[in-house]
């Protein structure tokens, strides 16, 4: 007869000891998890270098100097188009680094980037006078469609969506290249 | 038997469905080959197009030459030219800048493109706001500033917006027109109708020869900021009263248009046919740029009568009345955007000639 509060007490005793237990593997599940979390976000943004976490664009072998040449400060120090411009440089320089996704060629291969058929110039001038009527294909083609079959043919890969930065920041990059150069709309090689 | 007719029921549902999914590539084909069929034949351009591409020599060929250059700097640059194809298509985005709901054409849906399908209601038109076929001059031939031009907007365009908080091409410009300034629907970044707007600006481009990341006077609107003022305060029943002395006789005592045998003679400011809550032109979201449109193209004729507190007063008047809710307002409020601009119309009518009969006339529409 004695023995029953006992066992109901220590049934109840052990009953908190597995609620607790499971509080705790709750709660430490839940706190590794946040931990995990907020270690990849500090990771990806201090320690891991990698371009896609970055809202800064890796400043390549030649960009200094091309920001100097074609006054890309005239659009500020720092801000979203020049990063975009700087996006664009990289993608035109280094299109099989930058644009991975979209192109089949690596390191070895030639061509391997925009800048091996296109220098930045003619960029400016393809940008200046496109969207214009194509007879070969019968419709009209936009600088950024030129773009998105350079990368499906000469480039042997993949075509991207027309808002897909690989595409947006190759015209941000002709436009500020065309606006180096004052060129107006229309405006054939060799001519403002 | 039980299998067989079983058999039958699901080849049956097959059928269906693969007919219902070849009349809808059939439909789709149709629609392709009308699409190219309108882009090959002549356009007839409004009156307005007419006139101001004769003005700036528009014409198929393998150089072009803006006769507006030539006379202003003397000099005859030679640009690319336009194929025929190119021509039809600038010819169309004038059009559609000009006429976008096809009041003046024969056969609106093929004429222009399926605007209609994008905006809501029957009053919009780009030019309501990018006047002068989205190049409005001084009568000496001179771009008007803040005149919102296409030209300037296409040539700085890809810069950085800060209502959107991205890098804005200038096909997603016009998609914001349609969304908000117009009330309506987003047209595909490959549609005709988007395309053929940007060529017609890009050949305004050409015409002005204006240079690319160049900032002109025209970009844009010019805005009337608070500072502008002697800054008594943007003030709604001042801007009430100005709005009954110098705006209502066109756009109607509540803001609702004019219109004559089915034709938008002057925009509604208010109600289902305006422009949205989430446009810029609302100056509870945007408080510079309404103002800055008034004091530049109204009342018409007498532009430039107006003081920068007017415009702002007037502005802040308009943007009170009942309008639509925005993209980004959600379902309760477009509900209730809905109920006001049913019910306040018919409410202020009916107080306003209850307290005062002989306004009978001037508190309608």
């Amino acid at each position: 007869m004695d023995s029953a509060p006992d066992a109901a007490f220590a049934a109840g005793r052990e009953r908190r000891r597995v609620a607790r237990q499971a509080r705790f593997v709750v709660v430490l599940r839940g706190a590794l998890s946040a931990a995990a979390i907020v270690g990849f976000a500090l990771w990806a943004h201090f320690g891991s270098g990698r371009p896609v976490f970055s809202p800064h664009s890796k400043p390549e072998a030649g960009w200094e100097a091309f920001r100097e040449a074609y006054g890309v400060d005239t659009f500020g120090r720092d801000g979203y188009f020049v990063r975009a411009v700087q996006n664009g440089y990289n993608l035109v320089h280094h299109t099989h680094r930058y644009a991975w996704r979209f192109t089949r060629k690596g390191a070895l291969d030639h061509p391997n980037a925009c800048i091996d058929c296109h220098s930045a110039e003619a960029l400016a001038y393809a940008f200046a006078s496109g969207d214009r009527f194509d007879a070969r294909l019968g419709r009209r083609v936009s600088f950024e469609e030129h773009v998105k079959r350079c990368y499906a043919t000469h480039l042997d890969g993949f075509v991207p969506t027309i808002y897909d930065p690989a595409v947006r920041d190759i015209r941000i990059f002709a436009r500020m290249v065309a606006h180096h150069m004052q060129l107006g709309e229309g405006a054939e090689v060799g001519t403002p | 038997m039980k299998p067989f007719a079983l058999g039958w029921g699901k080849a049956v549902r097959l059928a269906l469905l693969v007919g219902a999914l070849l009349a809808l590539y059939v439909l789709a084909v149709a629609r392709h080959d009308e699409r190219a069929r309108i882009r090959e034949q002549p356009v007839t351009l409004t009156p307005g197009c007419e006139e101001k591409l004769a003005r700036y020599g528009l014409a198929a060929g393998s150089g072009y030459a803006s006769p507006y250059t030539l006379a202003r700097s003397g000099q005859a640059r030679v640009k690319r030219g336009y194929s025929a194809e190119d021509v039809r298509a600038i010819q169309r985005g004038c059009n559609i800048i000009d006429d976008l709901q096809g009041q003046l054409a024969a056969d609106p849906s093929r004429e222009r493109w399926n605007s209609t399908r994008f905006v809501r209601g029957t009053h919009t038109s780009c030019d309501h706001c990018h006047q002068g076929i989205g190049d409005k001059q001084t009568a000496a031939g001179v771009a008007q500033t803040g005149s919102l031009s296409l030209a300037a907007s296409w040539v700085m365009a890809d810069m950085y917006d800060q209502f959107t908080g991205i890098l804005l091409p200038y096909e997603l410009r016009q998609m914001q027109c349609y969304i908000n300034s117009s009330n309506g629907y987003k047209p595909n970044v490959a549609d005709d109708l988007i395309r053929d707007v940007t060529a017609y600006s890009r050949f305004l481009a050409a015409a002005l020869d204006l240079r690319f990341g160049n900032h002109y006077a025209e970009q844009g609107i010019d805005e009337v900021t608070a500072a502008s003022t002697l800054k008594r305060g943007d003030d709604y029943v001042r801007g009430a009263a100005l709005y009954k002395e110098k705006c209502a006789r066109c756009h109607g005592p509540q803001g609702l248009g004019t219109v004559v045998d089915g034709k938008a003679l002057y925009p509604a400011v208010a109600g289902p046919n305006a422009f949205n809550q989430q446009s810029r032109n609302n100056f509870s979201f945007v408080s510079t740029i309404l103002p800055g449109f008034l004091c530049r193209n109204m009342p018409l004729g007498e532009e430039g009568t107006l003081t920068n507190q007017d415009c702002r007063d007037i502005g802040f008047y308009v943007s009170n009345m009942p309008r639509p809710a925005g993209d980004k307002d959600g379902p309760l409020a477009a509900l209730w955007h809905q109920l006001m601009m049913r019910v306040m119309p018919t409410l202020i009518h009916t107080i306003e000639t209850w307290q005062r009969p002989e306004v009978t006339q001037e508190s309608g529409t």
